[in-house]
């Protein structure tokens, strides 16, 4: 015989010493019998598939048919009191007065169902069952509104930090207002008004860059607009790198900028300018920006100070003239020695006059 | 068309070559002339070293015979060398060999780019013996008074490689030579270039002015061949930015930016 589909999950249940304890006309009534009763609850049906081959063998069906309604008459007010009839019930079928089976059977399946229920009882487990019912129907509503709950309350952080920086916005703006210079004010204000609306904290890049371009001529009106929109494009796709292009730190920043860089720039031109002026000098001239003023002390004499663009025509060839004539007027100034001028050789230039052309000077 | 043998005769200039003397150095080669010490010239490309030998060679009417050094020279290339002519095996005298025999002048030029071994064959010739041994005959020729050797190196070309050895360079009388100063080799380029006054005034401060970046990635700074050449150019009808930007500014550098700063001098005389 072999446990095909005609017996459920019966295998799960009987062990093969319990089949083979079973009179092999009777096992198929067997498998069937325990199938009925293990779709009740697993534990019962374990329970009398260990029974029933003792019943099966001493009894006749129509008396495991009892046991079985028995067993289910328990087990439906308690499947664990029918767990225990079903293993008690086949030891009183032995005992010599019948009624005693019935009697237990009585008894357990009393206790195991208790007193009637009152009928405010029952309103009550309807009420509960109802809510119950409303509750698994609210659970994705639940949900939701603890989505929304997290994601207002990062709204607020961000809010928060907003607001942050917005304070500090506040307090740096005025000291770069002070050193912009005041043909740029406009395009200035409104170019870091439109970044402080997207994000305040790029704002605070953005102020700083746009003081340094604006001032140093690097960018016009209209570059620093480009400048900034192609910034707020970064910065809509992510914030950390669209902070980083406002304070110039991102090559893709670098790039626009020397885009829209307008004029010939000086480091384009410095190493031709200063062999030009080497050349006319004599002497190794090094070529400085005006955005290096602040080391001048430590330059020396022989350097040659130029804008750090040149935009006075609209080609690069003139620009690159300009350049060359401020070169060639710095190198002769290094070359026939102003920068080395001292107030105690002027006696001698006096008296020198004073020989030369007569009279007083 | 046949091929013609250049006799020795050949190599005495029969025409005064243009010189210009910028000190005494005529006065000091006549002198180790006459008291047999041979002479070293010293000094950059193009300052008039090969035209100054030649003033001499004509001065002191002397066959000219020069020898352009090169890293594979050899001894035998300068003293001569057994060489098959039809079924015959015939000695064929070098250079130096036919300037000893026959009491000229033999100039090597750029003495430093030959190897060191075969600058060591003149040995014998530069010392008071004055003789050229010819090995691969068995003979030894003692040079006669008239005969006169002359070398010449650019010393801005030294380096651990090439160099005179210095049992080599202290054989020699050396005379220095350099760029003219301003007035002379406007002379020079008026008379060689045919270029008026002003035109060579203002190659002659281009000159100087590129001179100034010879410290300055420029390895040497601007020839007075090289500003002749420009003359010529100009005197051919060229305009003259062009002009010397073909002759001063692209033979002597490759670096764009220096080329650039050259024109842009050029620019400002021109």
């Amino acid at each position: 015989m072999t446990f095909g589909p005609a017996v459920g999950n019966v295998g799960m249940y009987v062990a093969r010493e319990m089949l083979a304890s079973v009179p092999e006309d009777q096992r198929a009534t067997y498998l069937s019998l325990v199938e009925q009763i293990s779709e009740l609850k697993y534990q019962l049906g374990v329970e009398v598939a260990r029974q029933l081959p003792r019943l099966l063998a001493s009894h006749d069906t129509a008396h495991v048919a009892a046991y079985l309604d028995q067993v289910k008459a328990v087990a439906a007010v308690g499947w664990k009191s029918g767990v225990e009839v079903a293993k008690q019930l086949p030891d009183l079928y032995d005992a010599p007065d019948p009624a005693l089976a019935d009697a237990y059977v009585g008894i357990i399946t009393g206790a195991t169902a208790g007193p009637d229920e009152d009928t405010e009882t029952v309103d009550l487990a309807a009420e509960l069952d109802r809510l119950e019912q409303e509750l698994r129907e609210m659970e994705p509503k639940v949900q939701r509104a603890q989505e929304l709950k997290s994601l207002l309350a990062a709204r607020d952080r961000r809010d928060e930090k907003r607001r942050k920086h917005a304070v500090e916005l506040a307090s740096v703006l005025p000291p770069i207002l002070a050193r912009l210079r005041p043909r740029h004010r406009p395009t200035f204000l409104e170019q870091v008004d439109r970044v402080a609306a997207a994000d305040p904290e790029s704002a605070l890049e953005a102020a700083d860059t746009l003081l340094d371009l604006l001032n140093g001529e690097r960018v016009s009106a209209e570059g620093a607009a480009e400048w900034v929109a192609r910034g707020l494009d970064v910065l809509d796709r992510n914030k950390e790198v669209g902070r980083g292009y406002f304070r110039l730190g991102s090559k893709y920043a670098l790039e626009v900028l020397d885009e829209l860089r307008e004029g010939l720039a000086l480091k384009q031109v410095a190493r031709v300018l200063k062999l030009y002026a080497t050349a006319l000098c004599g002497r190794d001239v090094a070529i400085r920006s005006t955005q290096e003023m602040y080391a001048i002390e430590a330059f020396g004499s022989d350097h040659v100070v130029l804008p750090p663009d040149m935009r006075f025509f609209e080609d690069d060839d003139a620009n690159f003239t300009a350049y060359k004539v401020a070169t060639a007027h710095g190198a002769g100034r290094i070359e026939f020695g102003t920068y080395e001028f001292r107030l105690d050789e002027l006696d001698g230039l006096v008296m020198h006059l004073s020989e030369k052309y007569g009279g007083s000077v | 068309m046949g091929v013609q043998t250049q006799r020795v005769e050949d190599f005495k200039l029969a025409k005064e070559p243009y010189y210009l003397p910028l000190g005494n150095e005529v006065e000091m080669f006549e002198a180790a002339y006459s008291a047999r010490l041979p002479v070293m010239l010293k000094g950059p490309t193009g300052c008039g070293k090969t035209r100054f030998v030649e003033f001499m060679s004509w001065r002191l009417d002397r066959t000219l015979i020069t020898v352009a050094c090169h890293e594979d020279l050899t001894a035998s290339d300068l003293v001569g060398k057994y060489t098959l002519r039809g079924d015959e095996t015939v000695w064929q005298d070098g250079p130096l060999t036919i300037a000893v025999k026959t009491g000229g002048i033999a100039y090597l030029d750029e003495i430093v780019e030959a190897r060191k071994d075969t600058t060591v064959v003149i040995h014998p010739l530069t010392d008071d013996r004055r003789i050229l041994p010819l090995e691969k005959k068995g003979e030894i020729l003692a040079a006669p008074d008239e005969f006169h050797l002359v070398i010449s190196y650019n010393p801005g070309y030294q380096s651990v490689l090439k160099d005179l050895k210095h049992s080599t360079k202290q054989r020699f009388v050396a005379l220095d030579f350099d760029y003219p100063p301003p007035d002379l080799e406007e002379e020079i380029l008026r008379s060689e270039a045919s270029v008026d006054a002003d035109t060579a005034s203002k190659l002659v401060k281009i000159a100087e002015k590129v001179r100034n970046l010879r410290t300055h990635g420029l390895e040497e700074g601007v020839s007075t061949r090289l500003l002749v050449y420009a003359g010529q150019l100009i005197g051919k009808g060229i305009e003259p930015v062009a002009a010397c930007e073909a002759t001063i500014c692209k033979p002597i550098t490759d670096d764009l930016d220096m080329q650039r700063s050259i024109v842009e001098i050029v620019a400002t005389q021109f």
